[in-house]
């Protein structure tokens, strides 16, 4: 209306001033030569567009204590740094003469944007808007998103908060035409990008359905213990399938799944989520054919923490603070713990030794004596993965009595999972370096090494089949049962095994490629980074294996 | 009031919280025994304890309540 209006105020005031004829001209000129009637459209469109589903709608998410996203995403990124890819995308409403009237603009954002300098992919549902459930022209940005991270080899985070399709079809009118039979597989490229870019993904509000597939189809993963929820199916579902009677929150809020593993990460609120991703994001290279950023350590590499000569008790009972060693061992402050809520048992995550990237992974005595449990071989699993896809060694604190036993464990299918965790170390191509710090028993113990590993064993490290413990009373059944004093046979041949797992015999073997004084591994541990990073180079490219969720 | 709930479950091996005794930060509540090692729990707050769940020799489940304290102030 405001188009047509003004053209007819400049015809009106030229045809004044000059004749006819030359009028008439420049008539022609303005309306065929000069598109300023379409880029005011443009304008137009844009600034609808960053009004997203409007003042009310855009006031109800920040009643909630939310963020739009668009204020996640600037939250997120360097300041200015968002380049919009597709903001004109969605639908325009016209009046009866065609002319603009409004212009509903497609729920997902996508564009490109950088953290600390690095360009990366960003994208997320418009929960302003049909609560965040895909318009057509959404679903396509939402899609879009792995293959614009794949075809620029960029690093990708999604911002959730959404559920997926509705009956009513993407149009809301119930006529979405099915895709074809030769449509190529939907969730190629969401595998293909977990191959080959890093993936952050971060669950800000409810996720339902598809985005929340989407959520756990990441390298890294955090939700907001404040705001977020994680549901397969949003309890009216729940309620009419299964007549069972939640909250979102009791279905699932922070509480189930920080626990339980579909999320790596919790976070208090939204933007403990964004830093928690920017830090992820720094320990990772852009793509599978780039090496992790090295950046320059303060810390000196011959630090020698004085608490880690006593730090592992004598008494095999006790328990020592695995969380202490690592602390003392990696560059300081650089441990990003990944998944300490699920999987206790082992402790994983990012660091940096001498300034050059390293995974961590760490048996925590404190939970279930650091056995390896069915999550805790998951959770180890997906992060030999990870570090195996994105060319990071792996640095090995090594205290594992074995696989986790007893009918809960049995229950939970702990030997396939477990099992999976040891083949998929021995299918590693990354260098590893292993401490023994305590103990190495079993089966499980083998996850804990690469294939042509470096070891370095602690004085207190012990080693062998199964723990004395458990092994005497197995094998010394009857020997004991005979004896006049059972309970003290047993303890004195626990005593003359434990000693036959002393770690000098297996020095002097070869067996270790060194013994150590504790205070001695930060120094071992660099030069073993600096030895190994320049065969780096001729690992990168794609791994024989990828990350599954 | 702050709860003290197990982290796994396992068997009690030593309760040194009494009901009505004051605690300190960092003090042993009580140990367990999981998986033939010892897991002290400590007292997160200074406060009095004002229930004791758990005795030695109970087999116990993951979550389950163990001991409250009552904040100082």
């Amino acid at each position: 209306m405001i188009n047509t209006t003004s053209i007819l105020f400049n015809l009106w005031t030229r045809a004044k001033t000059i004749d006819l004829l030359s009028y008439l001209a420049n008539l022609e000129y303005d309306t065929y030569m000069n598109w300023k009637i379409e880029t005011d459209e443009i304008a137009r469109r844009r600034t609808l567009a960053l009004e997203q589903g409007g003042a009310d709608a855009v006031a109800k998410q920040h009643g909630k204590g939310k963020l739009t996203i668009r204020e996640r995403i600037s939250k997120l990124l360097d300041p200015s740094s968002f380049e919009e890819v597709g903001p004109t995308a969605g639908t325009g409403i016209h009046n009866k003469n065609g002319e603009l009237i409004g212009f509903d603009p497609a729920n997902f954002i996508l564009g490109f944007g950088k953290i600390e300098g690095r360009r990366i992919v960003v994208g997320g549902e418009d929960f302003t808007m049909r609560g965040g459930s895909p318009s057509p022209a959404g679903l396509r940005k939402s899609v879009y998103a792995e293959k614009l991270a794949l075809q620029h080899k960029l690093p990708l985070v999604r911002l959730h908060e959404g559920s997926g399709g509705s009956v009513s079809g993407t149009s809301g009118k119930g006529q979405s035409l099915p895709d074809p039979v030769n449509s190529p597989a939907r969730f190629r490229s969401v595998a293909e990008a977990l191959a080959t870019v890093p993936v952050a993904t971060a669950a800000l509000g409810a996720v339902a359905g598809l985005p929340a597939g989407r959520l756990v189809a990441s390298h890294f993963s955090v939700m907001s213990k404040k705001t977020a929820q994680i549901l397969t199916a949003g309890p009216a579902v729940v309620e009419r399938a299964m007549g069972e009677k939640k909250t979102k929150e009791e279905l699932g809020g922070w509480k189930v799944h920080t626990k339980n593993g579909t999320v790596d990460n919790g976070a208090e609120d939204e933007e403990e989520c964004l830093i928690e991703i920017r830090r992820f994001l720094s320990y990772m290279p852009d793509n599978i054919e780039q090496l992790a950023p090295v950046i320059d350590c303060e810390d000196p590499v011959d630090r020698a923490e004085e608490a880690l000569i006593n730090i592992v008790p004598r008494d095999r009972r006790k328990a020592f603070d695995m969380h202490h060693i690592i602390r003392s061992v990696v560059d300081q402050g650089s441990f990003f713990q990944i998944g300490a809520g699920y999987g206790r048992s082992q402790i994983i995550g990012l660091a940096r030794m001498n300034g050059q990237v390293v995974g961590v992974w760490a048996n925590n005595c404190k939970f279930l004596a650091g056995s390896m449990t069915a999550d805790g071989a998951h959770k180890a699993r997906r992060f030999m993965e990870l570090c195996e896809t994105f060319s990071i060694p792996m640095v090995s604190l090594v205290d594992e009595p074995g696989f986790m036993i007893g009918s809960q464990a049995e229950r939970e299918a702990t030997i396939r999972h477990g099992t999976a965790a040891v083949l998929t170390a021995a299918m590693t191509t990354i260098p590893w370096a292993s401490i023994m710090i305590r103990r190495s028993f079993g089966v499980a113990q083998a996850a804990h090494y690469g294939p042509e590993g470096f070891v370095l064993a602690w004085p207190s490290a012990e080693s062998g089949p199964l723990p004395v413990e458990g092994g005497v009373a197995v094998a010394f059944q009857r020997e004991i049962a005979a004896a006049p004093h059972p309970e003290q046979r047993r303890k004195e041949l626990e005593e003359e095994l434990a000693a036959r797992q002393s770690p000098f015999p297996r020095a002097e073997a070869l067996g270790v490629h060194d013994l150590i004084d504790p205070r001695q591994t930060r120094l071992e541990l660099c030069r073993w980074i600096d030895r190994v990073q320049p065969l780096l180079p001729a690992l990168l490219g794609r791994a024989e294996f990828s990350v599954r969720p | 009031m702050t709860k003290i709930e197990l982290e796994t479950g396992g068997s009690v091996w030593k309760v040194l919280a009494k009901e009505g005794n004051q605690v300190a930060v960092g003090d042993t509540l009580f140990i367990l025994e999981v998986m033939k090692m010892e897991v002290p729990y400590e007292a997160p707050i200074d406060g009095e304890v004002v229930a004791v769940h758990i005795a030695e020799g109970d087999v116990v489940e993951e979550d389950q309540l163990a001991v409250e304290i009552k904040n100082q102030n």
